[in-house]
């Protein structure tokens, strides 16, 4: 441990920045990805998937690691955008790309607006526990509603979802779509990139390190904080979307906490506060789990050793698996001039 | 008295008794359903109260109460030695688990959270594959009904009933008349006093964590006759605990029991009322609401 | 893709068999009858002559774990029992069956993503599976829009499928309705009916066509309500149900709401005070999701009976027995298994008739017209054109004997017409 944290001292003393190589290098295998999987379909559908589910998993880091509002509702987000376009296919017969995809951020952002201002502002400051659980009642209130409504499917919920469409060109799983994924995920991580390092990005790292001071300087921590919900449900509801346009099948369970913990997890495993620690996380759990699914002995198990591997993240290295190789000031991202020493 | 009166007023107080019945028997079941939600509260809001974490794995203390009922029936042993058994084995199951992890995350509600959600996946994942991924079926051990005057009454949801009485009755008891029950009351109302008055709070807080877990265990042991084992019991009864707490009022005995009384009768009652599939998301709003405007709770003391 | 992965996983089947854990019971029974694990999840029934001129590749889709595990595991066992039976008679026009298994889990959300492997991993020349309808809706599409491939649904449902390359081999509401209800209003005199149901298409569909039936025939339909599917509180149910005075209980709740409602039903004393309980998918696999005393009574009607004794039927059954002695998923009519049969049976002498030719085009065109002779309560043929069976319907009534269900017939239709599409 201690060997660990003196390299990581050491590296970051020597202005080495091990994040960039990281983020490059899955760059480099996502693009290649699909080229070598080309036989293998239910692979490349494999890997849309956990593109798909990483964007969840970082919109769950932009409320945690960012800015420490801890959700356990990023699914109800996604799911409803999942919903949204489902119907606007359905009643509609519309599946454009260029409306479908603006109106599932439009819809993340105004359900995750009303519910951030709902439990974030108000006179009295909200606890962090008040805040998780509203958000991990929102969900499953959501999940029992939709799952008794008829209008939108109830318990079956919604397939045989209109194929997303780009002009004439109809998205179906395979290495189009793939690319798609990939191109709206790194537009994601771009802007999430440039909010980090923005001005607003400081306000987020002072809220990170004492909301109270900052809240004595005269920011409005709780109007801050709801703004950065609501982008990260905008996040979440494009992923939504996009799975819903994938898989061809939206339910109940798509927005419940199942989804919202798994989301938590994908994003703990990696590491938070970085972006790329949410994606890795994702990659690892999904991928790992597939292939195990292979061998039935393990099957069963994998979850628990899941479940033991979170354990000892929450307990011992918080910062998932990214905090063995990047070092806390890389994490948290850094604003102006390189560190000198130490400090 | 000639036949016609006497069947006027029988036509009559018909309808009469006919909704007496139905408010008696409307009340005795809301009463079955709420107790065993008051079993499974009362042993979160404690350990809400005073340690200040919310258990995401007490779910997962139900589920397993309600295994090893079913493991003693599997094995042939009576079930209502699995009953008995439940809430012994999740009290050692629940000190075990305080003393070596849960102790940890008193500092940090939020890893706390995390941390027994983790926990609780552990937990459920083991039971599914214990399982097989089936859902399984426990006979009750007092079948049947009984019979007052027109009405039937389950004898096992009555059961139930008295059973959770008994136990309220009981740490009522505990609280008030004995030392161990006071240093407890003081610990839940001010830990940081209790603490500086000399009370040995680690020990107190395993106790407490083993009586929730026991609680929650006995609920499960109890309930799992009526509803079927499935390794996603627990997760039912999750959230509605946590709203029954935070609109109880952490910090007191009674702010927990309340809040679960509030949510079971509003969850049983409202289908009444509205439509049944969407009284069930209604009752999750209504208590959300409820806590936003008065974070205290019902019953005010101690913090959170 | 096959070839040598799974020749050495063929080769060591016997052996990972006996070193699987006792706790993993399932997995053993699998591999001691000859199941291979597949790559990702699946499982792969192979025969021995696994040979040369390219096997069919059937896929099972159903739900092994979950609420509806009990009727998933019984038609999987059906389904290897067919196919075992085909292959050990020299398999379809030379070629043998290979069968895929994929579970559902009672969860259309995981099911989405394990069909596609069985269309995209394995490439399948045909999917038999779903059983509840919303399994069959989630399903429906992977299958037969983006996969291209046949799907044949075996289960008893709500009418109204009429996509095409989509057969459907259980009774349709017309085939269960037109005899159950009219013997319940004529014959018992029960004319007020209670609809209580689970909230997803079949009830609400199979409501539809109910009490138009009933209204035909001069009942009265009092209160028709919809629940979560995993509902435990049904007391407000119970009391419209005494407050209306309803003498017929015609339920479409399923599990995981089943087994609660069912056992506050009966504790409320409604079949104590005369009341009859009907229900369209109970069988005798039901002892596996609540006890007997709870469907005493029950009136049910479907196309197949274990008390229907003609010698096809009865010859079917002991085989069954022999396969899977003291097992206990049963060759019933509600768990979809008799449907799987007829399914597993329409494909092969659909096959047949194009020669071998695989090709979905074909086989559907054939299947089309398509009849089997034998099974179990009888043959069925398929109406041209409307992708729904013809087959015998039996009115029957649950009797216990011991803790054991044993369902009496009362009558018998011959050859029902779906009228579907």
């Amino acid at each position: 441990m201690t060997a660990i944290l003196s390299w990581q001292t050491r590296r970051s003393r020597k202005g080495l920045r091990v994040l960039p190589i990281i983020e490059i290098a899955t760059l480099i295998v996502a693009i290649a990805a699909p080229f070598v999987l080309s036989e293998r379909l239910d692979l490349v559908t494999l890997a849309t998937n956990v593109l798909i589910l990483s964007m969840l998993a970082i919109s769950f880091d932009l409320c945690w690691g960012l800015s420490g509002i801890m959700s356990f509702g990023q699914a109800l987000f996604f799911g409803v955008a999942g919903y949204v376009i489902a119907l606007v296919g359905r009643d509609l017969g519309f599946s454009h790309i260029w409306g479908t995809l603006p109106l599932a951020l439009l819809s993340g952002f105004v359900l995750s607006g009303l519910l951030g201002a709902f439990l974030l502002l108000g006179r009295k400051t909200p606890t962090t526990i008040f805040v998780a659980l509203g958000t991990l009642t929102g969900s499953y209130a959501a999940e029992r509603l939709v799952s008794g409504w008829q209008y939108v499917g109830a318990g079956n919920g919604l397939s045989s979802i209109k194929l997303l469409q780009a002009g004439s060109y109809e998205f179906v799983e395979g290495r189009a779509f793939y690319f798609l994924a990939l191109a709206i995920l790194l537009l994601v991580y771009i802007a999430a990139r440039i909010l980090m390092r923005s001005q607003l990005g400081l306000v987020l790292a002072g809220m990170r390190q004492n909301e109270e001071r900052l809240a004595f300087f005269g920011y409005r921590v709780q109007l801050f904080k709801a703004l950065v919900f609501s982008v990260a449900g905008a996040v979440a509801g494009l992923a939504g979307a996009l799975y819903s346009y994938h898989q061809g099948f939206i339910g109940p369970g798509n927005m419940g906490p199942g989804l919202s913990t798994t989301a938590v997890l994908y994003c703990l495993f990696g590491g938070t506060g970085t972006l790329i620690g949410p994606i890795l996380g994702t990659i690892a759990v999904e991928v790992i789990t597939y292939a195990l699914a292979d061998i039935d002995a393990i099957k069963s198990i994998w979850p628990v050793v899941l479940g033991l591997v979170l354990l000892g993240v929450v307990m011992f290295q918080p910062k998932g698996i990214l905090g063995i190789f990047v070092s806390d000031r890389e994490r948290v991202g850094s604003y102006g001039a390189r560190p000198q020493d130490g400090a | 008295m000639t036949e016609p009166e006497a069947g006027e007023s029988r036509a009559g107080g018909f309808s009469r008794l006919v909704i007496m019945d139905f408010g008696v028997k409307l009340a005795f079941d809301l009463l079955a359903f709420t107790s065993v939600m008051v079993l499974i509260v009362l042993g979160l809001g404690v350990v809400a109260s005073m340690m200040g974490i919310f258990n995401f794995a007490h779910g997962e203390f139900v589920l397993l109460g309600a295994y090893t009922v079913f493991t003693f029936h599997e094995s042939g042993l009576p079930i209502w030695a699995g009953i008995v058994a439940a809430p012994i084995v999740l009290a050692i199951f629940g000190a075990l688990l305080e003393r070596s992890i849960i102790r940890r995350f008193y500092a940090a509600p939020i890893i706390a959270m995390l941390g027994t959600y983790a926990i609780g996946l552990i937990i459920r994942e083991t039971v599914r594959g214990l399982l097989g991924g089936h859902y399984k079926s426990i006979p009750e051990p007092l079948p049947g009904v009984f019979t007052v005057g027109d009405l039937d009454f389950s004898i096992w949801r009555t059961v139930i009933v008295v059973t959770t009485l008994v136990v309220i009755a009981a740490s009522w008891l505990l609280l008030t008349r004995t030392s161990i029950g006071l240093q407890i009351r003081g610990s839940l109302e001010n830990p940081a006093l209790a603490r500086s008055c000399g009370i040995a709070t680690p020990r107190l807080y395993t106790l407490t964590f083993a009586f929730g877990s026991a609680l929650a265990g006995l609920a499960g042991a109890l309930i799992v006759p009526l509803y079927q084992l499935s390794a996603d019991i627990g997760l039912r009864f999750l959230v509605q605990a946590f709203l029954s707490v935070m609109l109880g009022g952490v910090g007191t005995f009674e702010g927990p029991v309340l809040g679960a009384t509030a949510v079971g009768a509003t969850a049983a009652g409202l289908p009444w009322l509205v439509a049944p599939v969407l009284a069930d998301p209604l009752v999750f709003i209504i208590a959300l609401v409820i806590v936003k405007f008065r974070p205290q709770g019902f019953i005010t003391q101690g913090r959170l | 893709m096959t070839s040598s992965k799974d020749e050495r996983s063929t080769a060591g089947a016997p052996a990972r068999g006996l070193s699987r854990r006792q706790l993993l019971t399932g997995a053993s029974a699998l591999s001691a009858a000859g199941w291979i694990a597949g790559t990702s999840g699946g499982w792969l029934l192979r025969p021995n002559w696994a040979n040369a001129a390219g096997p069919i590749k059937m896929g099972i889709a159903t739900d092994i774990t979950g609420a509806i595990a009990p009727s998933g595991n019984a038609n999987w066992q059906v389904a290897q029992f067919a196919v075992e039976q085909i292959n050990q008679a020299g398999g379809v026009t030379g070629k043998p069956i290979e069968l895929y298994l994929e579970d559902t889990a009672s969860d259309p959300k995981v099911a989405v993503g394990n069909v596609r492997k069985l269309i995209q991993e394995r490439k399948v020349d045909v999917v038999l599976g779903g059983i509840t309808s919303a399994m069959r809706q989630a399903i429906k599409d992977p299958i037969v829009n983006r996969g291209r491939t046949l799907y044949i649904y075996p289960q008893l449902y709500e009418g109204q499928e009429c996509t095409k390359h989509l057969y459907c081999t259980g009774p349709s509401p017309a085939q269960q309705c037109d005899e159950l209800i009219p013997y319940i209003i004529n014959k018992l005199g029960k004319k007020r009916f209670a609809l209580p149901s689970a909230n997803y298409v079949w009830p609400q569909l199979l409501n539809k066509y109910a009490r138009k039936v009933i209204q035909a025939n001069g009942g009265e339909v009092v209160f028709e309500e919809y629940y979560p599917l995993d509902q435990p509180e049904y007391s407000a149910t119970i009391g419209k149900i005494k407050d209306g005075k309803v003498d017929c209980v015609f339920n479409t709740v399923i599990p995981p709401g089943l087994q609660p409602f069912v056992k506050q039903l009966y504790e409320s004393g409604f079949q104590r005070n005369g009341g009859v309980l009907s229900c369209v998918y109970y069988d005798e696999n039901l002892l596996n999701y609540h006890p007997a005393h709870e469907m005493e009574g029950l009136y049910s009607c479907l196309d197949y009976f274990q008390s229907v004794n003609d010698p096809f039927s009865t010859k079917l059954q002991e085989a069954y027995s022999k396969k899977f002695p003291d097992t206990k998923y049963l060759f019933t009519a509600g768990s979809a298994a008799t449907g799987m049969y007829r399914g597993v049976k329409f494909y092969e002498a659909a096959v047949k008739e194009t020669k071998g030719d695989l090709a979905r085009e074909a086989v559907s065109a054939a299947m089309d017209k398509g009849k089997i002779a034998d099974g179990p309560g009888g043959g069925a043929e398929m109406v041209p054109g409307k992708m729904h069976c013809k087959m015998n319907m039996y009115v029957a009534q649950c009797k216990v004997e011991g803790g054991k269900t044993r369902y009496d017939v009362i009558s018998k239709a011959n050859m029902v017409d779906p009228k579907e599409c």
